[in-house]
């Protein structure tokens, strides 16, 4: 009896996530991948094999791909950028001010993503100081923020921050700090110490930070949607229009697979070039 | 050998789920596109819905949101002994589109006896045959106080298969204190202007009002027409003069003075102007775009009998007048006035967003009627303008 029951128990404990991803993942994948194959106008489409979804999907949205991959790129570098010092100096200066620090990390979270992003249509405004400010400092050109691509891309920068500061505490927090004690006794200088000690042990964190940053800063729509302009909009907002604007299922189906394919191969690139190693620990070596 | 035996163990196991896994999905994919997935609808010859001689039961109506007043269905459930389940699910024209065309290409309306969506939507659907006729013997009401305005849309001629909820004009919402001089839809364009004017995102609403600058008439303008107008929107954003392409959202950009006019609607201009008397609604100089959301009755609905009493029971002016007086728009109704009237709502009856006079509406336009694959190419030129 305790034989069977040691040998059910992985599948009964793998049932319950199994099950989920069978039915709200991999059916809708594959009923999509169906889609994406498919031609005519909604009401009569057709299953016939149609590829060129897929070579129209890369040359008609082009030019929104690559924009996409450098707003979320450029978001994630300047998250990384505020992130890692914020996280170091929670993780290791903060003293009794830690739990304070990350709770205000957290704090947007009470709020929806939409209604923070429509806040910022208001920071942003052509009236408000910030604009000012940054019309003085020479950073608006076109003479209004909102609605430019700079805004979009801090939209992004905002609203997965989060996401890159918690990782990269995480992997600090956890550093010996007997480690870093080590290197100064053994006459190593500050950066040194950082570069050779803090910075390599943290790097699992920001691997997995720049990760939780990246990809959904690039399939997001809702930013592009409300701060941006007809020519700062993103393949989110393209594969919406296409979904439920122009009710072009296939062409939508198969634009979301070309953009999930993209960004598994970067992810797969950069994990292998980057960081295995960093990402999985010990274990990957 | 234990560690061998645990490896092997754990490899059969993820392969067995794997395969289970697909075995599963295949399943699913195979039962759902049986059943029809996204394929043809009715035929082509809609059929007229069947009523029984006393309506009773249940009725679900989808309507948008905060277009009706509060007391009108219970009002409704009292008088006729019909219990109604309301639902606001209509946000947008496509989104709702895209949530029931599933279903409706199997035949079923998801238990909604009525929707409400705009014209052109609605002559998609018909297209589609997603749509069943009327039995105007049930709707005595519609047929007496329907305004003559309204009996012969180019969507609908006869109104077979739609009725009116309430009607707007799309037009240009102006700040009168920022930029006072905008009368038409071409000034729109004057590089005075630059980056601070919205356009609707809406194909059907923008692009045949900028025909109209262009003095050409939307309802019998050729796909070159349209393409010709679309390019004239997309040299316009490219030059940075279209600030964005927004919905019901350009309220806030007004609001703020971000954007000195709009393409908008004259429902939004009546509530936001008691906000900012500044904000006005401008019939344009080039006129108007007139549209109406609709009741329609979709195939495999229940309780059509319900549906037509409902329809019935809004076409009483005593209870339209209910319902006008809290949604701001143009009454489908005649006898409204009157309504007013004797309560002495003068407000109401002088404002002429909600009573507009002949004389106001002259130059505007309905809807234009449009196939579903010429819908479907000017849709993908204007977004790709909109997504530049």
């Amino acid at each position: 009896m305790t034989a069977v029951r040691r040998r059910l128990s992985p599948y009964l404990l793998l049932g319950p996530g199994t099950i989920w991803l069978v039915f709200f993942f991999v059916v809708p994948l594959v009923y999509m991948v169906k889609l994406s194959l498919e031609s005519g106008l909604v009401g009569n489409l057709e299953f016939n094999w149609h590829w060129k979804n897929y070579s129209d999907a890369l040359s008609l949205y082009d030019t929104q791909f690559i924009r996409s991959l450098i707003y979320a790129g450029l978001a994630t570098l300047f998250a990384l950028v505020i992130a890692y010092p914020l996280a170091y100096t929670i993780a290791f200066k903060a003293g009794r001010w830690r739990n304070v620090l990350l709770f205000a990390v957290i704090a947007p979270f009470f709020t929806t993503y939409l209604i923070r992003t429509i806040a910022w249509e208001t920071i942003l405004s052509d009236q408000s100081p910030v604009t000012d400010v940054l019309k003085a400092m020479g950073l608006a050109p076109s003479g209004h923020v909102l609605a430019t691509g700079g805004a979009v891309i801090a939209g992004l920068t905002y609203n997965f921050l989060p996401f890159m500061i918690l990782p990269i505490y995480a992997s600090l927090e956890r550093i010996d700090e007997g480690l870093i004690e080590a290197a100064k006794d053994l006459y190593s200088s500050a950066t040194q110490s950082f570069l050779r000690v803090t910075l390599p042990l943290s790097a699992p964190g920001v691997v997995a930070g720049t990760l939780l940053t990246f990809i959904p800063a690039a399939g997001d729509y809702i930013n592009a949607q409300f701060l941006g302009s007809a020519d700062n909009q993103m393949i989110g907002n393209v594969i919406q229009a296409l979904y439920l604007k122009q009710s072009d299922y296939p062409a939508a189906a198969a634009l979301s697979f070309v953009l999930m394919a993209a960004i598994m191969v970067m992810v797969l690139l950069y994990i292998r070039f980057a960081g295995s190693e960093a990402l999985m620990g010990e274990e990957a070596r | 050998m234990r560690s061998s035996e645990k490896g092997t163990g754990r490899a059969s196991l993820l392969a067995a789920t794997a395969v289970a896994a697909i075995a599963v999905a295949l399943g699913l994919v195979a039962c759902g596109s049986s059943g029809g997935g996204i394929e043809g609808g009715g035929s082509d010859e809609a059929e007229t819905v069947k009523l029984e001689k006393k309506a009773s039961g249940s009725l679900t109506i989808s309507n948008w949101p905060l277009y009706i007043d509060e007391k009108t269905v219970p009002d409704f459930e009292k008088a006729t002994g019909i219990s109604v389940n309301y639902i606001e699910d209509v946000n947008e024209n496509d989104g709702f589109f895209a949530k029931m065309q599933p279903l409706l290409a199997k035949g079923e309306s998801g238990g909604r006896s009525i929707f409400v969506v705009t014209d052109w939507m609605a002559a998609k659907m018909r297209e589609l045959g997603y749509l069943q006729n009327l039995d105007k013997s049930a709707l005595p009401n519609v047929e007496k106080n329907l305004l003559e305005s309204l009996r012969h849309p180019t969507f609908d001629q006869e109104r077979e298969f739609s009725v009116p909820w309430q009607t707007g004009m799309g037009g240009l919402i102006v700040r009168t204190d920022l930029a006072p001089e905008i009368k038409s839809i071409c000034d729109l364009f004057d590089p005075k202007y630059k980056g601070k004017v919205d356009f609707l995102s809406e194909v059907i609403e923008t692009v045949p009002l900028v025909m109209a600058c262009e003095g050409i008439n939307p309802d019998e303008a050729s796909e070159d027409q349209w393409m010709k107008t679309i390019n004239r929107i997309k040299e316009a954003t490219e030059e940075g003069q279209i600030r964005r392409f927004t919905g019901n959202d350009y309220a806030r950009d007004l609001t703020s003075g971000d954007v000195v006019a709009v393409i908008g609607w004259s429902g939004d201009a009546v509530q936001l102007q008691a906000d900012n008397p500044n904000i006005k609604f401008r019939m344009p100089t080039e006129g108007c775009s007139l549209w109406s959301d609709n009741m329609v009755i979709p195939v495999g609905a229940p309780n059509p009998t319900a549906a037509e009493a409902w329809m019935n029971y809004v076409y009483d002016p005593k209870n339209q007048a209910q319902i006008a007086e809290y949604v701001n728009y143009i009454t489908p109704v005649e006898g409204v006035k009157e309504v007013f009237e004797k309560e002495g709502q003068d407000e109401l009856v002088k404002n002429p967003l909600i009573f507009p006079t002949e004389e106001f509406t002259k130059k505007c336009f309905t809807q234009p009627k449009i196939s579903a694959e010429e819908l479907q190419n000017v849709t993908r030129a204007f977004n790709s303008v909109v997504n530049g």
